[in-house]
């Protein structure tokens, strides 16, 4: 009798998925549970069931991850949540999917070709190259648009300071230094353990420009730019009396404005 | 065009005063004159094409209309001006004054004509992107109202309205009494979520009760890995609240804290009413913030967006982790009922 597995955190959808087999595919004996990825490899490497139902959106480890720890010794069935990024992800590969709620007809095709690959001994399409491409897919839309929210040491405390009220960072050794504005208006400043470089990539070039080797600035917490003696200028802040010089090489981004 | 038949039709009644020859010619002489100016006036506007780098394109109109005038008065007096067989113009005392006059006063006026000109394209030019600027602000504020219109109608996400229905139908499924319970959580928190997009403001107590159906949904979906606590004070029910506020942050609590975490975690929401102001923390004790708090993007962000528009910068939203573990969320905003 062939042997599966069910991983999902939901426990009324494990409970779902397994009536809704035991209607389509009543040989199929449902060995093993569980509740997120790190339990499935543990239940996978026990009971080594011939098919694996992952869901994809697991805490921890996801169903992704614990795809490719099984590898090719499992056929693998991924069920997903309703997500069109999801979605068009798996439809552009040969990998088996069922989306949530799952419909019987679906789940019966699935069925159909799970038991011929059984039936004919084909090895379990799954490969290392098909899972990575499918990770690929996935994590596409995961970070694609600028930062919002930086999370900063300011004093004892661990904030999240939103982008838009930051005035400028300043690159301090291995930290950054955050100066910032609350909603209040009250002038702060704060600690982050990422380098300025490191934090420039994430921004919005449309809001922060570099002004010097190691000072970016909010060019919306601008009051004014003041020109000096040979080619030199400083930036003057809204609201603060900090003044930032701007280095020579730098000086092209107001002349522009 | 108007412009130079608006200057050389008097000028040309003017200089007819003192000829002997007929108004009609004096005139039809001087609007040649201005028009031929004006022909090559535009021709070096367009060519040629590339102008060498010391030389500005102006210089060449100016210029070109400054020798045009000689050149256009002589071709008249020599063609159109001396009878045929007649002796040259030049030995004609009378239109010999005329060429001169004609000369003289053009190669004078042209210029600065010229010059006019110039100025008044560069003023369109000037006016026509200016306009074209506003024009694509207000193009840019629409769009920008648009994305936040389009973002709050996506705030039913259908990958959490599916999962529900999934679990709705796998009670329904297995005959459980539990599935009118997950329905009728589930319909309320529709039937508070969806109106309340056009709205622009709600009481507290609304949305505290869209809140607590979430919350209720999200327990039997995932009960083993998420508790929850609502601590209220019945004062601020009737506070104003802009809609979606409060559940922003519980569905930021939920997403970020409680599900990528495997033991999952506690939500407690907590209101206050403290004088004229009112306090709402979330917290949680899930995996707390990510690195750069990645990910906790639009959500957050409109939400500071939409309580500046409600109270016009009188609101708070302080986000931050807490021991010792998860993250919490306050939000003090002015406490002002809803006047109906």
């Amino acid at each position: 009798m062939p042997t599966a597995l069910i991983a999902d955190d939901e426990p009324l959808l494990r409970e779902a998925l397994r009536s809704q087999l035991a209607r389509a595919w009543p040989e199929l004996e449902v060995i093993a549970e569980a509740r997120n990825g790190r339990d499935a490899i543990k239940q996978f490497e026990a009971k080594q069931p011939e098919i694996c139902f992952l869901d994809v959106q697991m805490p921890g480890l996801s169903g992704l991850d614990a795809a490719r720890h099984i590898g090719r010794e499992a056929h693998l069935v991924f069920v997903t949540a309703y997500d069109k990024y999801a979605v068009r992800a798996f439809a552009q590969g040969v990998l088996d999917y069922l989306v949530k709620p799952v419909e019987p007809e679906r789940l019966a095709d699935t069925v159909a070709r799970l038991r011929e690959r059984l039936r004919t001994a084909q090895p379990a399409l799954n490969s290392e190259a098909l899972l990575r491409e499918l990770a690929a897919q996935l994590e596409q839309r995961a970070s694609p648009s600028p930062l919002r929210w930086i999370r900063a040491q300011v004093g004892q405390n661990v904030r999240l300071i939103p982008v838009d009220d930051i005035d400028y960072l300043r690159s301090d050794a291995k930290y950054t230094l955050i100066a910032w504005h609350d909603d209040a208006g009250k002038v702060g400043e704060a600690l982050i353990s990422m380098t300025l470089k490191e934090l420039i990539v994430q921004l919005d070039p449309a809001c922060f420009a570099q002004v010097h080797r190691s000072t970016v600035v909010n060019l919306r917490a601008i009051s004014h730019v003041a020109r000096g003696d040979h080619e030199t200028a400083s930036v003057h802040l809204k609201g603060r009396t900090d003044v930032l010089p701007v280095s020579r090489s730098y000086l092209h981004v107001f002349r522009q404005m | 065009m108007r412009f130079v038949l608006g200057v050389s039709i008097p000028l040309g009644l003017l200089l007819s005063l003192s000829f002997k020859t007929s108004l009609l010619s004096v005139l039809a002489r001087t609007i040649v004159l201005g028009l031929i100016a004006m022909l090559v006036f535009g021709l070096f506007e367009q060519w040629p094409k590339q102008v060498p780098r010391w030389l500005a394109r102006w210089v060449i109109q100016v210029a070109g209309v400054a020798v045009s005038i000689p050149l256009t008065a002589w071709a008249i007096y020599a063609w159109f001006m001396t009878a045929p067989g007649a002796p040259p113009f030049w030995h004609d005392q009378d239109n010999v004054s005329g060429f001169l006059t004609f000369s003289i006063l053009g190669v004078l006026l042209a210029p600065w004509m010229a010059l006019g000109a110039l100025v008044r394209q560069k003023e369109a030019l000037a006016r026509h992107q200016a306009l074209s600027f506003s024009l694509e602000r207000s193009e840019l504020e629409r769009q920008a109202l648009d994305a936040r219109l389009h973002l709050l109608q996506a705030q039913v996400a259908p990958h959490f309205l599916f999962n529900t229905l999934a679990n709705v139908q796998a009670l329904v499924d297995a005959g459980s009494p539990q599935a009118s319970a997950l329905l009728r959580s589930l319909i309320a928190y529709l039937r508070a979520a969806v109106p309340r997009l056009h709205e622009s403001a709600t009481t507290l107590g609304q949305e505290l009760e869209l809140v607590k159906a979430y919350l209720e949904l999200m327990h039997m979906r995932i009960p083993d890995r998420l508790q929850f606590g609502l601590h209220i004070d019945e004062a601020a029910r009737p506070l104003r609240c802009p809609p979606l506020s409060v559940l922003t942050l519980v569905e930021n609590a939920v997403r970020h804290g409680i599900d990528p975490s495997e033991e999952g975690g506690r939500i407690d929401i907590t209101v206050q009413r403290r004088g004229d102001r009112c306090l709402v923390r979330v917290s949680d004790t899930g995996v707390g913030l990510m690195k750069s708090g990645n990910g906790l993007g639009t959500g957050l962000a409109t939400l500071r967006e939409r309580l500046k528009l409600a109270f016009g910068g009188d609101a708070r939203l302080n986000i931050g982790t807490q021991q010792p573990r998860g993250v919490y969320a306050e939000l003090d905003i002015p406490a002002c009922e809803v006047t109906t």
